[in-house]
């Protein structure tokens, strides 16, 4: 316990440590001339939260909500896509011995492709609304997750096998029984890292073509020139990521209850 | 001798090497157990112990030769009759205790309330009752072991094939689970086929134990282990005639070993 405390209140210092310097530098004349420590390119606290509640609650009342449900709703829609998808696939080629061997080099070819140079062409074929967003989400968590899959798939033991035959399983009973589980929880373990690059593309497609969106609204900020609204939409964008992990994590917790080594490897 | 429970005749596997050639791993095994015996194959690494007991249970086809378990040809599949252990940890990690022993027969469509029925019947067997509802990794590795062969059982097998199952655990451990196996055998009376790198459990163990030779492998010594069932497999070692057991079979195995070694 008087760790924790000891941990929590050394948090607290590193934050001031950044926040107070910031605060003040930014509002020293001698700085703003001679440095980047001017409001202008990185803003101040104070203006950041003046600007979220401005957004909020504020002058602009209710701004930032119908961004924030568009960027959460692409990148929820583009996880579960994505993961539901890249599982179904992973457990499939993982099975499926020709197959696997026709597809594993397009496979490799289009994993070793940097999935962002797809997004334009996206954008290009399905316009400036969500379902680029959602497409350019699911094309990069596809493989996250394909490839945790696939070595789930892969990884079950033939003994087991073995034995749940001498129990008198069937083919598809074993597979309902033994390899839908396993690819399962490999799966999970990729999770968290899956909700992370489901919300990296739905940002990068609002970089590049979109109306609304958190990814917007830094466009926007970048062509205005205005740091305290780029800071606000970064720290929106913060929120959300941190919040869908935590989600992650605590569904993890509950389906993946009877693997402790696998909750330790996703964590 | 009425029919044998399990009958291996003429018995031969070969291997295709990666250069083309062939490897000779069983060259010929004749082998008849009978229905209630306790069977031992020993012998040294690479002698195709194993590979008879994964025969038996349909993983593996003979190059040569025919098995029939229970009276019917052994082909394309375990036969309904047989319980298996693997030296691994075979336990599904995502189902309960209570649900892992009633997988097979959940597989093999029993009703609802038989499977209850048994499941409650081998928690108690094997005194898994307090953990009928925790998950594998709560257990220890002994009790994995209970449950494993608990999970054979449920479907009621009248042949157990046993693949090294307590090969990996402590001599304390596996003395324990050599007393359970004893008391469930005693109870429900089933063939079994052991295969072990272990002397001494296979004589404290068995009505015969088998001794096969370094590949490509044949039947050495077929020896009948006349200790009295039933038998406590903590004293049974001091027994005179398990000494004499002992020494008789490790002549025989003690040479395999040595002839393997200089190879």
């Amino acid at each position: 316990m008087n760790e924790r405390v000891r941990v929590l209140a050394w948090q607290v210092v590193v934050a001031l440590a950044v926040l107070i310097p910031w605060e003040g530098l930014t509002r020293i004349p001698w700085f703003q001339e001679h440095t980047i420590l001017d409001p202008f390119f990185i803003s101040r606290p104070s203006l950041i939260l003046l600007k979220l509640w401005d957004w909020t609650f504020g002058a602009q009342r209710g701004f930032l909500w119908p961004h924030l449900l568009a960027t959460l709703w692409a990148t929820l829609l583009g996880f579960v896509v994505g993961t539901s998808t890249g599982y179904v696939a992973g457990l499939w080629l993982s099975q499926n011995h020709f197959l696997n061997r026709v597809l594993s080099p397009y496979i490799v070819a289009v994993n070793s492709t940097p999935r962002i140079a797809f997004v334009p062409l996206i954008t290009m074929m399905f316009g400036l609304g969500i379902v680029s967003k959602v497409v350019t989400s699911w094309f990069v968590v596809f493989f996250v997750v394909f490839f945790n899959a696939y070595k789930g798939g892969t990884s079950i033991e033939r003994e087991l096998l073995d034995f749940c035959r001498t129990l008198g399983g069937s083919a598809r009973q074993v597979t309902m029984s033994v390899r839908v589980p396993t690819a399962m929880a490999w799966t999970f373990t990729a999770l968290p890292n899956a909700v992370s690059f489901a919300l990296i593309g739905v940002v990068i497609a609002e970089f590049v073509g979109s109306t609304t969106g958190i990814g917007y609204l830094m466009i926007v900020s970048l062509s205005t020139l205005n740091a305290s609204e780029m800071f606000a939409a970064l720290t929106a964008l913060s929120a959300v990521g941190v919040a869908l992990v935590f989600a992650i994590q605590w569904l993890e917790r509950r389906l993946l209850h009877w693997a402790p080594e696998f909750r330790e490897l996703g964590a | 001798m009425t029919e044998p429970m399990i009958a291996l005749t003429g018995i031969g596997k070969s291997y295709q090497t990666r250069d083309g050639g062939s490897y000779q791993a069983i060259r010929h095994v004749d082998l008849a157990i009978a229905a209630g015996e306790f069977v031992s194959l020993v012998g040294p690494s690479g002698c195709g112990k194993s590979t008879l007991l994964n025969m038996m249970a349909g993983f593996l086809s003979p190059s040569h030769g025919s098995i029939t378990v229970d009276g019917a040809p052994v082909q394309g599949g375990p036969p309904e009759s047989i319980g298996y252990m693997f030296q691994k940890d075979t336990v599904l990690p995502w189902y309960s205790v209570r649900r892992n022993i009633g997988l097979g027969p959940r597989y093999r469509g029993v009703d609802r309330a038989e499977i209850g029925r048994r499941t409650e019947r081998l928690l108690a067997l094997g005194r898994l009752e307090k953990f009928a509802d925790a998950y594998p990794h709560q257990l220890s590795g002994g009790m994995r072991r209970r449950l494993a062969l608990m999970m054979s059982l449920a479907t009621e097998p009248t042949i157990l094939l046993l693949d090294e199952p307590f090969g990996a655990l402590d001599t304390h451990t596996r003395t324990s689970l050599h007393a359970e196996l004893v008391r469930i055998r005693g109870e429900l009376g089933q063939t079994v086929v052991l295969v072990t790198h272990d002397l001494e459990e296979a004589v404290s163990l068995s009505d015969r134990v088998v001794v096969l030779s370094g590949p490509p492998s044949t039947v050495l010594l077929d020896e009948r282990i006349d200790i009295p069932h039933p038998r406590d497999v903590y004293s049974v070692r001091e027994n005179e005639a398990f000494g004499r057991h002992h020494r008789a079979i490790w002549h025989v195995l003690g040479e395999q070993f040595r002839l393997v070694e200089s190879a």
